[in-house]
């Protein structure tokens, strides 16, 4: 669905991302991890636009269509593409209500926006559209309540249901589960689940049990370089992986990567 | 939200009037009020305490300058309320409608002769005024914030030290132009003109007939000027509700609310600011027009000065900012306040000095008499208290009078009004 070629990104002298080749398939879930600053929100930013690569390429294949160089598109046209991502910190429209939010963003793939003689109640498939998606993300009866008004856990579903507005092919979901308590986080996962049902998800989380848990394949991030790529398996036994990030993390078993535990970990 | 989309499709006619009637009542009531006001106040000022009303209540000219004053500064909410732009130039827009207006009427405008129907003058002035707006927004919207509004004063400035030089305009620039003497605009509305309806200086002869309904109340210019300002202003104000209700509306309000996420979702937020600033600048231009058409004058100073955008600015957080109507009450407080406390005969501050009598004008304690706190508290000091009341909404009412209004009833007026009368009524007409 999207892969880059060769994607690097300078900041002055800093490397963010470095000659990243990266490609994700159809309705598959690829987890994308790495110690903070390893360049997962910079990747995320190239491949919507929002920054302009310093060298390399993205493209993009829609569904039943050939590749399209998306590089240097602006983050709307990408959007409009249907590469849709929601943030890690939450950033929706804070006093409109849950489903004029979805609904603004479902609005943005009709067309119907430049119609400023029409009412809004002249396109009621949008609010149709909004309404079904917060459903499915299990906001259905928040629809009217403004968004800055919702709990910290009800936010980040109304971030993902923003990005599933307009029926994208790709999402990039950057830390879903940010700050969601433990017992609010399996509905999230059950969430994530679901959506990577019918979408390509590239989906950063630093929870190793959920990487686990619901990747079709792991991608790691050290210092801008993609290190590793694979089923989570393989990559959870990857020598350098296990040094660059994952020392800290054991299901169990101590003596399989206890003697990296100093180096990396999960920073705050 | 709203049920638009759900409304039974066979509803019958009388039905569908019926709805609007209640959708609309607030706005027929407004304007009702607005369309009556001349009449009512020509009447008390004939009661027994008519000096009294004739202090506390705007006459028909302040009336006038709420109505042209009061789109200027609805034009500017629509751009400042919705996308979160301060537009502190604005008055360019509304300089270059009343000099368009002005040039137009002494012959000085290419193209455009000195008869042009007004109607058409002020459709012009707003192109002109979108055409402006375009070129200050494609350099403006390349930056937000503080940013934004510093670089369209700049904009503005610029465009007021030209109007200030510019001797096309008159041979004494600085104090800008004025229409000599001759008839008042012709409206160019058929079926209107025939009736005599003109802007300014006008001779309302016939329709002195159909308003004094024998109550001995002359009907002069002011009065017809008035109602056919009246009827503009109604008209663009619709006109901008319907875009802030429409689809594009929704985008404006979202890059408001974020407008990161409004990018991220697909909108190319530029074009859609660019396109918002440009309808605001029409709008803005079609109130200098009016007023131009009413004062028959223009100066830099009433035009394209910075403190004219700073009474819109004034009046948008008083009225409310991102209510669209708000702003034009907020200019009719503060101008029903100057009107009060204004120097001139009508003002309280001569009225008190009518009123009260020399002994008590005379007294007071510690050397400072009646007279002299009147001289120094009221006399004029419109700009103290109205500070003073702006820094109190800044602070204590943020919403503005018609925000925190609609806050309390959880919609906007109209629609709330509208609910609540529908369930009065008890859906006799569902």
């Amino acid at each position: 669905m999207i892969r880059t070629t060769g994607l690097t990104k300078r900041f002055g002298g800093l490397t963010a991302v470095d000659d990243v080749d990266f490609e994700l398939g159809e309705n598959q879930l690829c987890s994308l991890i790495g110690p903070n600053g390893a360049g997962k929100t910079t990747f995320f930013n190239l491949l919507t636009g929002t920054l302009a690569p310093s060298e390399g390429s993205v493209e993009y294949r829609p569904r039943d269509g050939d590749w399209v160089d998306v590089t240097d598109d602006d983050p709307h046209e990408t959007a409009l593409r249907g590469i849709h991502r929601s943030y890690q910190i939450t950033n929706v429209f804070p006093t409109a209500t849950a489903l004029e939010n979805v609904r603004v963003a479902a609005q943005a793939h009709g067309g119907d926006a430049w119609k400023l003689w029409r009412n809004v109640g002249a396109f009621p498939e949008y609010e149709r559209e909004a309404r079904e998606i917060l459903e499915r993300v299990g906001l259905g009866a928040e629809a009217e309540t403004p968004a800055e008004t919702l709990s910290h856990g009800q936010k980040r579903h109304l971030e993902v249901a923003v990005a599933l507005a307009g029926d994208p092919n790709v999402l990039l979901l950057d830390e879903p589960t940010a700050g969601v308590s433990s017992d609010a986080i399996d509905r999230l996962v059950e969430l994530i689940r679901d959506v990577a049902e019918d979408h390509a998800v590239l989906l950063v989380e630093h929870n190793m049990d959920i990487v686990m848990d619901v990747s079709d394949r792991v991608a790691v991030l050290h210092q801008g370089e993609l290190i590793a790529d694979g089923n989570p398996q393989a990559v959870r036994e990857d020598r350098t992986v296990q040094e660059a990030y994952l020392g800290g993390y054991d299901p169990g078993e101590e003596t399989n990567a206890g003697g990296d535990a100093g180096t990396g970990g999960e920073a705050a | 939200m709203t049920d638009v989309g759900e409304e039974p499709e066979t509803e019958s006619t009388g039905g569908y009037l019926r709805r609007l009637l209640g959708e609309q009542a607030v706005h027929i009531a407004v304007i009702l009020a607005f369309a009556l006001y001349p009449v009512v106040y020509a009447v008390l000022v004939r009661t027994p305490l008519g000096a009294e009303f004739d202090v506390f209540l705007p006459r028909v000219h302040t009336m006038v300058a709420v109505l042209y004053i009061g789109l200027f500064a609805m034009s500017f909410d629509f751009i400042s309320g919705y996308t979160g732009y301060l537009s502190f130039g604005h008055s360019l827009f509304y300089g270059t409608g009343a000099y368009l207006v002005v040039l137009t009427a002494t012959g000085k405008v290419p193209m455009l002769g000195s008869d042009t129907p007004f109607m058409a003058l002020l459709l012009v002035a707003g192109i002109l005024a979108v055409a402006v707006a375009v070129l200050v927004g494609l350099v403006s919207f390349r930056l937000t914030g503080v940013y934004f509004a510093m670089i369209t004063l700049g904009f503005a400035e610029v465009a007021h030290v030209f109007i200030r030089n510019w001797d096309h305009v008159s041979s004494n620039p600085r104090d800008g132009a004025t229409i000599a003497g001759g008839d008042g605009f012709a409206l160019g509305v058929p079926g209107v003109d025939t009736l005599q309806v003109e802007i300014g200086r006008i001779v309302g002869t016939n329709l002195g007939a159909v308003f004094g309904l024998g109550l001995g109340i002359e009907v002069d210019e002011t009065w017809v000027s008035f109602y056919a300002i009246g009827a503009v202003v109604v008209v663009c104000y619709f006109l901008m509700q319907r875009i802030v209700h429409s689809p594009f509306g929704r985008v404006m309000i979202a890059i408001r609310e974020n407008e990161e996420r409004a990018r991220a979702v697909g909108y190319d937020v530029y074009r859609f600011k660019l396109a918002a600033f440009a309808i605001s600048g029409f709008f803005a231009a079609v109130a200098g027009g009016l007023f131009a058409g009413y004062s028959r004058s223009v100066a830099p100073s009433n035009t394209f000065d910075l403190f004219h955008t700073a009474e819109a600015l004034l009046a948008a957080i008083i009225g409310g900012f991102g209510t669209l109507a708000g702003p034009l009450y907020g200019y009719l407080f503060t101008a029903s306040v100057e009107g009060v406390l204004s120097t001139e005969h009508h003002g309280i501050a001569r009225y008190l000095r009518r009123g009260l009598s020399d002994a008590m004008l005379s007294s007071g304690a510690g050397g400072v008499t009646v007279a002299d706190a009147i001289g120094v508290l009221v006399d004029g000091r419109a700009d103290l208290y109205l500070g003073i009341v702006f820094i109190l909404f800044v602070l204590y009412v943020p919403h503005g009078i018609l925000g925190t209004l609609r806050d309390r009833l959880g919609g906007t007026v109209a629609k709330r009004l509208s609910d609540r009368l529908r369930s009065t009524f008890g859906g006799r007409h569902r």
